[in-house]
């Protein structure tokens, strides 16, 4: 038989490269553990690799930025200490004029003779012309220097007063030194000289017309009260009050600044040093001697600051206005120019505090005089660009405010990108990253590439290992599409070899016991029809055997039949009504019972054979044989009867060497008597009034067939048996009947059963009795004949 | 020696047998295994066979033959005692093994 090899869902076949194969697990697990090995390993070193760049960057950045700082902590203290240089330098210059002509105030009549000297050459001196337009006399040029005698410092004719015609004389000494002055030494606009308050004429070096330009740039400055307090009020009073009080001098200098202004003549940004003169007793101040400069030295100092490619340097004045810085560095910082008018003199303003730029409004300038290191973010175009400001302060001077005298401290600073600074770093991070970025590549391409080669190794190397598991698993397919003819060859000599072998041998057997299998059912067809022939004679037999046997039980149940006594027999017995039932068991038991009668005696037996079947019943017939046959003759006596009974039957069981006995008992009733005799169950006996006696039959008796002679043991009891007296027989079918829980029916119960029936026909009470007995039986198992006999006087 | 059957139970200790359960076999035929385990016990002539029926709850007419017979084979022998222990609350016992006694007077009967 064939049928097409199917294949269920649970058992579909395992392709070679399914992912259910042994070798797609193998390659899973073994590049699965390469996998996590190169991941590991790849992780640790990009890890590591970022770990040094890191650091690197971390190291580099902070060198760069010490480095960076001091560098322009460096340059700011040069640069500080040279713009101090510049001032420094204006600064010795005017005390040098200063402390000349102090001296000559001091020696007046030096000054005298000097005055007359250069008074008297034309060469240093040109006679006073008064301007009728302006309102003041100047002298001619030609000279080394201008002197004006302002309006309020002229008599009614013109001339100067004495004191101001003294102040001439005076300060006739700058046309001798002026010149010199002017030609060494740091570029100077000019020098001059301003008499005291009451005779504060003017006279400079080189010389301009200088009158007509007041007129022309500060017009009203000839009305007076005098110069000092059209030009610089504040400034006399400040020096007078040194005088009474030497302490209260802001700066350990007598030299006092201007703030940088626009230079009327010039335009220039300009700024004035003013020196004063004291009188020889040092009580009064006896005029000033100045100086002007331009602030280009000092601003294209600082304007030509290179710090790296967009830094800068700044000069703030101590209020925040800044007087030197680039044009980056004003679009920096975020400043505003805005011009300022002041009385006398016109300033510019472009302050710190004025800033756009957050960062910038909020310095603290007067902090202190130590170098300052910030870093702040200032704003470029909506962002935040972080910057380095370094602030180094200059020396303090005295500084004339436009009221008094103040100190003021210029501070310089310098503002760098930090991106610009950082730039070589941020160049170094680029290239780090851009390394770790290669290193990252190389590692993925290199992960990759032994992925690959693991991966093309795992599948050779899983194909030799799993060769001989495909093997086996084609070869277990061939089988199971009945090809018995295959074979596996497995080179390796593993276990998977084993099973190969013990495959083969597999394979081997079913194809034996496939291609023999139509010779094995053969010869089991033989084995079972020779087996089924056996039965067939066994059954046979055994037929016949239960044929026989049930012949045996047909012939036994009809000798009990043929040997009970007949109804008709029964009902024409006088005195006494007798009833009796007998049912035999499945297997006919050897119950006895026979009521013999001849005419005047009336003897019921009762037994019990032991043992079924043929044999017993046979026995019986003997038994109510011999017993008929005594009858007959008339033997009277129950003793002999029993007797001769027993002698007959045991010579009878020994001829036929029967292993067999009964018990057997007998009541003889005769005129109001019953005698009873022999050994069997209990007779019971219910009286007229109801009352029941049990007899115990075992000392009347001896079983019969057991011993030759029994007549030792036979006895007999006689009971008067009247009127409406019961007496009753049974075989232990009626005590022994057992219900389903193997409780016995027992003599208690068949006694009560009788007792309650004694009022009915003898019949009637046999038929009450069985019928209990049976509802105690109820479906249970009937193991031996029940037999009732009752006896019931008319 | 030892004969059980979901109903009964007969062992022997020595040279006494016990019988225990209820014994209903068919016939001497059903019967012969127990009284040739009995009889190979008389044939080692013991000066005393004990039978305890005390835990026999039933036995049929075909037993008591049995007992029967082998009373009177053991009494074919005067040299082997015989000693029977019956139970007075099984009923059968108290009827029938005194008729053992009657077979063999010398049986030592005792019912308790």
């Amino acid at each position: 038989m064939t049928t097409p090899a199917t294949t269920s869902p649970n058992e579909r076949q395992i392709g070679r490269f399914s992912l259910r194969s042994f070798r797609a697990k193998f390659m899973l697990v073994v590049g699965a553990a390469v996998l996590f090995d190169l991941a590991l390993a790849g992780g640790i070193g990009i890890w590591n690799v970022q770990r040094l760049s890191r650091d690197a960057t971390q190291q580099v950045g902070d060198g760069l930025t010490t480095a960076t700082e001091e560098y322009l902590q460096t340059y700011i203290d040069t640069t500080a200490f040279r713009a101090d240089l510049l001032i420094e330098r204006v600064h010795s210059e005017l005390a040098t004029l200063a402390t000349t002509m102090q001296t000559l105030i001091d020696h007046p009549e030096i000054q005298d003779a000097v005055g007359d000297t250069v008074a008297g050459s034309p060469e240093f001196s040109s006679p006073l012309a008064y301007d009728a337009k302006g309102g003041w006399a100047q002298n001619g040029a030609g000279v080394p220097s201008a002197v004006s005698v302002w309006g309020y410092l002229l008599d009614e004719n013109r001339q100067p007063v004495p004191k101001a015609a003294e102040e001439l004389k005076k300060s006739a000494f700058l046309s001798l030194v002026g010149p010199s002055m002017m030609a060494t030494g740091a570029p100077k606009l000019q020098i001059y000289y301003v008499g005291p308050k009451d005779a504060s004429i003017m006279r400079a070096t080189p010389y301009s017309e200088q009158a007509q330009t007041f007129d022309l740039l500060y017009p009203g400055h000839n009305e007076g009260p005098n110069f000092w307090d059209f030009f610089f009020p504040g400034v006399y009073e400040g020096w007078q009050g040194w005088i009474d009080d030497p302490s209260s001098k802001p700066v350990d200098s007598n030299i006092v600044t201007t703030a940088p202004y626009v230079d009327a003549i010039t335009g220039e940004l300009i700024v004035s040093f003013f020196h004063p003169l004291w009188s020889g007793d040092r009580k009064e101040l006896a005029g000033m001697v100045a100086v002007d400069i331009t602030l280009e030295q000092l601003t294209s100092l600082v304007e030509s600051l290179e710090i790296s490619e967009t830094g800068f340097g700044f000069l703030a004045m101590s209020d925040g206005n800044v007087v030197a810085t680039n044009s980056i560095g004003e679009e920096t910082l975020g400043l505003v120019s805005t011009d300022v008018s002041g009385q006398g003199v016109t300033g510019v303003n472009r302050n710190l505090k004025e800033s756009s730029q957050g960062a910038i409004a909020s310095l603290e300038l007067n902090a202190t005089h130590d170098t300052v290191i910030e870093h702040i973010f200032l704003d470029q175009g909506g962002e935040e660009v972080p910057y380095l400001l370094v602030l180094k302060q200059l020396n303090p001077t005295n500084l004339w405010d436009g009221a008094g005298i103040t100190s003021e401290t210029m501070t310089l600073g310098f503002v760098v990108s930090e991106r610009e600074i950082y730039q070589s770093l941020i160049d170094a991070t680029d290239n780090i990253s851009a390394a770790t970025a290669r290193i990252l590549n190389y590692q993925i391409i290199a992960f990759f590439f032994s992925i690959v080669v693991v991966f093309l190794a795992v599948y050779a190397i899983s194909g030799r290992i799993t060769k001989g598991l495909s093997r086996l698993a084609d070869a277990a397919r061939a089988l199971q599409n009945k090809d018995y003819s295959v074979r596996v060859e497995i080179p390796t000599r593993d276990e998977v070899a084993a099973v190969g072998l013990a495959f083969n041998r597999m394979a081997e057997e079913i194809s034996y016991h496939t291609e023999n299998l139509e010779n094995l059912v053969e010869e089991r067809t033989r084995k079972l029809e020779t087996a089924n022939s056996e039965i067939v004679a066994l059954n046979a037999r055994l037929k016949s055997e239960n044929s026989r046997l049930g012949a045996e039980l047909d012939v036994a149940r009809r000798i009990q039949e043929m040997v009970l006594p007949r109804r008709s027999e029964l009902e024409v017995i006088p005195q006494i009504e007798i009833a009796a039932f007998m049912e035999p068991a499945d297997e006919v038991g050897g119950d006895y019972y026979d009521v013999l009668f001849d005419g005047e005696h009336i003897k019921v037996g009762i037994g019990d054979v032991t043992g079924h079947g043929l044999e017993s019943g046979v026995l019986m017939l003997m038994v109510q044989s011999v017993a008929l046959a005594l009858q007959e003759k008339g033997d009277r006596d129950p003793v002999a009867f029993l007797d001769v009974l027993n002698r007959a039957v045991y010579k009878n069981i020994t001829r036929t060497r029967s292993d067999k006995h009964l018990t057997l008992a007998f009541v003889d009733y005769f005129e109001g008597k019953v005698t009873l005799s022999g050994q069997h169950e209990e007779v019971l006996i219910i009286r007229a009034n109801g009352e029941t006696e049990r007899i115990d039959t075992i000392d009347l008796g001896f079983p019969v067939g057991l011993e030759e002679d029994i007549s030792p043991f036979v006895a007999t009891l006689v009971m008067p048996f009247g009127p409406e007296d019961i007496l009753i027989l049974h075989t232990d079918g009626i005590t022994e009947a057992e219900n389903e829980k193997g409780e016995m029916f027992g003599i208690d119960r068949l006694s009560e059963s009788a007792h309650e029936n004694r009022l009915k026909s003898a019949k009637g009470i046999a038929e009450a009795v069985i019928t209990d007995v049976k509802s105690h039986i109820g479906g249970y198992k009937v193991f031996d004949d029940i037999t009732l006999v009752v006896l019931k006087h008319r | 020696m030892e004969i059980s059957t979901n109903d009964y139970r007969v062992w022997t200790e020595g040279s006494t047998i016990h019988y225990e359960g209820t014994m209903r076999l068919s016939g001497t035929d059903a019967y012969a295994p127990i009284l040739e385990a009995m009889n190979s016990i008389l044939a080692s002539k013991p000066e005393l066979i004990t039978l305890d029926l005390t835990s026999l709850e039933f036995l049929n007419s075909s037993g008591i033959n049995l007992l029967a017979k082998f009373t009177i084979e053991i009494r074919k022998q005067p040299e082997v005692g015989v000693r029977v222990l019956g139970s007075k609350s099984i009923p059968w016992q108290s009827k029938s093994l005194r008729n053992l006694q009657r077979l063999h007077p010398a049986l030592e009967l005792t019912i308790s």
